[in-house]
């Protein structure tokens, strides 16, 4: 199994609403190829935040296991997942959540903390980082001062910059304009590209699902089909 | 001009009802201590000055503040009760006027402390001058010219060792206990005994003060300069009433100054509580106010309905203040007045007591709503949606 | 822990954070003045001489007790030195409202057996030459802007003077005091002065001696002293009672009842309405950053960093909030003394008022901080991340 392939195996989540059982997840077992981007889809409601909360480590499957890069998630407590989190996944959220009193160059450094990492190490990295989603001018503005394309820019930033075998993308065009949106979408699929990430982007929108290599379907918590862009791209 | 529905407010109140129970015990808190220090100066104002009786004239030695201050010789004190023509005429055609010996003494506290306790020599006819306002309500008066005291009521719970039967040392001279008066204002945590009897036994032949009865609205003042040129006694005349206002001013200023110190600070610490409070409500709701600002309620129904429900905190931190303080209502306390003699009063939650502490309190909500409610009204509409 | 971000959180709101301050700080301070007032009472007590034993009446204060005991003490065993004490209680003529001691004592005792009370202007001989001469303390010289060789005039309320006129007393001396016990505010003049102003006839009054002032001798046993001299007037015509000057002190603190039950109380008030205030300023802290919590957790901080933050930031606000409050303190002491000297020469702040104020507020910074450092580490990073604002 590769570094970087995420596999479930089993995988169902309830949540308990108003008395009621909701399976959001139910039994799923997918498998997904490590350098690869994916775009996940499907209905509101059809589990797919709850899928890359799972996959994040972010939240715990009732049943099930979730395997990252051959490492099963379940077994983790709740410490071992956040030192988990911090080495091999990195997020990118629909509403950017940078913090708002730090700036561009602090918000991406945050994770690099986590690390044992000199200052400098730090600082270098970070900028390494912002300057791959060329914000190398803007660095030292807070995230109130930037565009919401440049916000998301500094959240990309932020993901990437301890290194992470796996980015995981949470609508990350769903608050941005056309351009801007094909714009983060390009450096996503920049990144699997060129440093051969993981891309999990949950997303509604057909055309951002298009920047992805692989788009799975899910339905009401099953899977459904899985289309393939490279496939379809070479044939036409 | 169109209002916010004040459901609104209270509604939002409401919803973060911690963040509002938190406010309104800080401004409690605040007008608590203000409620409980103007109940103690209502207590304390209650006791002396409106019991005094403008028809009861007071004599005392020029140049002297109080009774403890004052000193008359016997022959001084015959001429006052003799002399002056405007006191009223009581049976067999005897003039309502007696004088008093008044001391603070000794006497150990319950606890082991010590405070002083007031000792009033009286005479027969200081009964008549003070009329219903004295009465005896268990055991029997004093024999005139025995070695007999009664005890005023106020002091049964404060020394629980001060009985009827029992003996209290007067110097070298043991005096019976026999009985407990009722009276009203100061005299009722005091002991009374013979005048002349006590003065021998204190070994002290100056009197304190001579008091009369004379018919309401006397010039006083007048007797006052008769006397001015009179080589035997030159006297300071003032109503009862007049001058327990004089002996309680000092101290009721005190618990004036005190409370108003202190509410005054505290409230400056409860208006910042109130703005913090309502600057987190304000910029949590800030998309809401957007919504009602695109809606067309105008700037200043936004402004007014943020005061309002300052207000609302304000109000409710003053109810919770007053119902704080409740619970001491009527508790005595004790401590020395001017003259150094133990006064036991109680706390007195008056309704105007509490009326004073709930505007305060509204005020103090109204201060610390004031500038989150206008950062509120100058929102632009346009902002504020988007930053929701 | 990135403290960049603690620092930067702090002040997101400047005016709330300064407001919570700003009430921490009037707490503090609030708290300290209120506790100086108690420990003042209770320094008095504790300062007091061992080796000085007062004697008054033993029925009442106002009583004074005949001049003639002084020779009869004198003879016993053990008394070094006496001196007459005597409460003038006149007012100033230039300031009737206003209000301080006067004093009628013994000079060539006075001085011997009070050594914390020395002369700062002027001189002792020039005090006991003058029979009119009085001495006054440093604050009292300065809150009226007298000077040496200066008359005060004052008129008596229980010493009036046959003529009608206000006594004068000539200032020979200034006085100052090593302990704060001792107040700076008071004017003692020649006993003796009264004495014969009252033999003569120039004057009218109580002929006698509030409090004898017996010092006893080194090695003599005070409690034998206090025996030997309440047991020499048991039977009159003024019984007396003998007491260590702590005791004395001790009595005058009791007299004011429940005054400090009530410091006490308002106290708590003070501390009850602060802790609220800032308890609701860090949960509401908390409640805003339910996102940012959210982030740090997804980024993969340790479940305690997001609380530790908050704690630490309540521990922030309330530790600058008792600076504050103990620098406003300690710069309106001097205001405070001379406002209360008089009343209370104890008055001020000792290193455990600043201490109590200081952690009294610390305990209310890590109370109120728990609170949202409990809730923000329990919350998972999907429902912090799924909650707007």
């Amino acid at each position: 199994m590769s570094q970087n392939s995420i596999e479930l195996r089993g995988v169902t989540r309830i949540y308990r609403r108003g008395g009621q059982d909701l399976r959001v997840l139910d039994e799923l077992d997918l498998t997904m190829a490590g350098s690869t981007f994916y775009a996940l889809m499907g209905p509101s409601g059809s589990g797919k935040t709850t899928l890359l909360n799972l996959v994040g480590g972010l939240d715990r499957a009732d049943a099930g296991e979730v395997l990252v890069g051959g490492e099963d998630l379940t077994g983790l407590s709740d410490t071992e997942l956040a030192r988990w989190r911090a080495d091999h996944v990195g997020f990118v959220f629909q509403g950017f959540n940078l913090l708002p009193v730090l700036t561009a160059r602090e918000n991406v450094e945050l994770p690099l903390l986590l690390l044992p990492l000199g200052r400098r190490q730090r600082r270098e990295q970070a900028e390494r980082a912002l300057e791959m989603v060329d914000l190398g001018d803007r660095m030292d503005h807070k995230p109130r001062e930037l565009s919401g394309g440049q916000e998301q820019r500094v959240a990309i930033a932020r993901a990437i910059a301890t290194d992470p075998e796996v980015i995981l993308a949470d609508e990350p065009t769903g608050d941005l304009d056309r351009d801007t949106a094909d714009a983060v979408l390009l450096l996503l699929q920049r990144l699997n590209r060129e440093l051969g990430k993981t891309i999990l982007m949950v997303t509604h929108d057909p055309q951002a699902a298009g920047y992805a290599d692989r788009v799975i379907h899910l339905d009401k918590g099953k899977l459904g089909r899985i289309d393939d862009n490279r496939a379809t791209a070479g044939r036409s | 001009m169109a209002l916010v529905p004040l459901r609104y407010n209270l509604r939002s109140l409401w919803v973060r009802s911690s963040s509002t129970l938190l406010t309104v015990c800080a401004i409690g808190a605040t007008v608590a201590v203000l409620a409980g220090m103007l109940s103690l100066q209502q207590g304390f104002v209650t006791l002396f000055a409106e019991r005094g009786r403008t028809d009861i004239a007071v004599f005392l030695r020029k140049g002297a503040t109080s009774e403890g201050e004052s000193g008359l010789t016997r022959e001084q004190c015959a001429i006052l009760t003799k002399e002056v023509a405007e006191v009223q005429k009581g049976d067999g055609d005897r003039p309502l006027a007696s004088a008093e010996l008044f001391l603070a003494v000794r006497r150990k506290k319950a606890d082991g402390g010590e405070t002083n306790v007031s000792l009033r020599g009286v005479e027969p006819l200081t009964f008549a001058i003070h009329g219903d306002d004295v009465g005896i309500v268990e055991g029997r008066n004093f024999q005139p010219g025995s070695d007999e005291l009664i005890l005023g009521e106020g002091l049964r719970a404060r020394f629980p060792d001060l009985r009827v039967g029992e003996t209290m040392q007067i110097n070298v001279v043991p005096f019976k206990i026999v009985g407990i008066f009722a009276a009203k204002g100061g005299y009722r945590s005091e002991v009374w005994g013979d005048l002349d009897r006590l003065g021998e036994a204190l070994q002290r032949p100056v009197r304190s003060r001579v008091i009369a009865r004379v018919p309401e609205g006397t010039d006083l003042a007048a007797i006052q300069t008769r006397f001015a040129d009179d080589l035997r006694v030159q006297p300071k005349v003032l109503t009862e009433a007049e001058y327990l206002t004089s002996q309680t001013q000092r101290l009721s200023l005190t618990f004036g100054i005190l409370g108003g110190f202190l509410a005054f600070i505290m409230g400056i610490a409860a208006v910042f509580t109130g703005t913090n409070a309502m600057l987190a409500a304000i910029s949590s709701r800030t998309h809401e106010i957007g919504i009602l600002k695109a809606l067309g309620f105008r700037p200043f129904a936004i402004f007014l309905a943020f005061q309002f429900e300052a207000l609302l905190l304000g109000l409710l931190g003053g109810v919770l203040g007053c119902l704080a303080v409740l619970p001491l209502q009527g508790v005595e306390t004790g401590t020395m007045n001017q003259t150094f003699s133990e006064v036991t009063f109680a706390f007195r939650t008056t309704p105007a007591v509490m009326l004073n502490a709930v505007a305060f309190a509204a005020v103090l909500g109204l201060i610390g709503g004031a500038g989150p409610a206008r950062r509120a009204a100058k929102m632009m509409p346009t902002t504020a949606l988007r930053r929701g | 822990m990135p403290f960049r971000l603690l620092f930067r959180s702090l002040f997101r709101h400047p005016i709330r954070a300064l407001l919570t301050v700003g009430s921490v700080a009037i707490a503090v301070f609030l708290i300290c003045m209120l506790h100086a007032v108690v420990t003042g009472l209770a320094r008095t007590v504790d300062a007091a001489a061992s080796n000085r034993l007062l004697v008054q009446s033993a029925v009442s204060l106002f009583v004074d007790l005949p001049l003639a005991y002084q020779g009869k003490m004198a003879a016993v065993p053990g008394v070094e030195a006496i001196c007459k004490w005597q409460w003038f209680g006149g007012r100033y003529e230039q300031d009737k409202g206003g209000f301080f001691a006067q004093f009628g004592i013994d000079p060539e005792t006075f001085f011997a057996s009070y050594p914390e009370i020395t002369l700062q202007e002027g001189s002792l001989e020039e005090f006991q030459k003058n029979r009119s001469a009085c001495i006054v303390g440093k604050d009292l010289a300065a809150q009226y802007g007298w000077q040496l060789g200066q008359t005060v005039p004052i008129a008596g309320t229980i010493f009036t003077r046959t003529d009608g006129r206000p006594w004068e007393f000539t200032i020979a001396g200034i006085y100052q005091t090593s302990t704060p016990t001792i107040d700076q505010q008071t004017l003692y003049f020649q006993f003796e002065y009264l004495r014969q102003s009252l033999e003569t006839g120039g004057a009218v009054g109580p002929d006698g001696v509030g409090v004898y002032m017996l010092r006893v001798q080194r090695g003599a046993d005070p409690v034998a002293i206090q025996a030997a001299v309440d047991a020499l007037f048991a039977n009159g015509p003024q019984r007396v009672q003998t007491t260590t000057e702590a005791e004395f002190n001790r009595q005058f603190v009791s007299m004011l009842g429940d005054v400090p039950l009530l410091m006490q109380m308002v106290g708590g008030a003070v501390l009850f309405a602060i802790f609220f205030a800032v308890l609701n300023t860090m949960i509401m802290t908390g409640r805003e950053r339910t996102r940012d919590i959210g982030v740090l957790k997804a980024l993969g901080f340790p479940n305690g960093t997001a609380g530790m933050l908050l704690l630490a930031e309540s521990l922030l606000l309330c530790g600058l909030g008792a600076t504050l409050g103990v620098l406003a303190g300690l710069l309106l002491e001097p205001a405070f003394q001379a406002a209360v000297g008089a009343m209370l020469p104890g008055f001020g702040f000792a290193g455990d008022t600043l201490l109590l104020g200081a952690i009294l507020a610390l305990g209310i910074g890590v109370v109120a901080g728990l609170v949202p450092a409990f809730r923000a580490s329990r919350l998972t990073p999907v429902q912090a991340l799924r909650e707007v604002g």
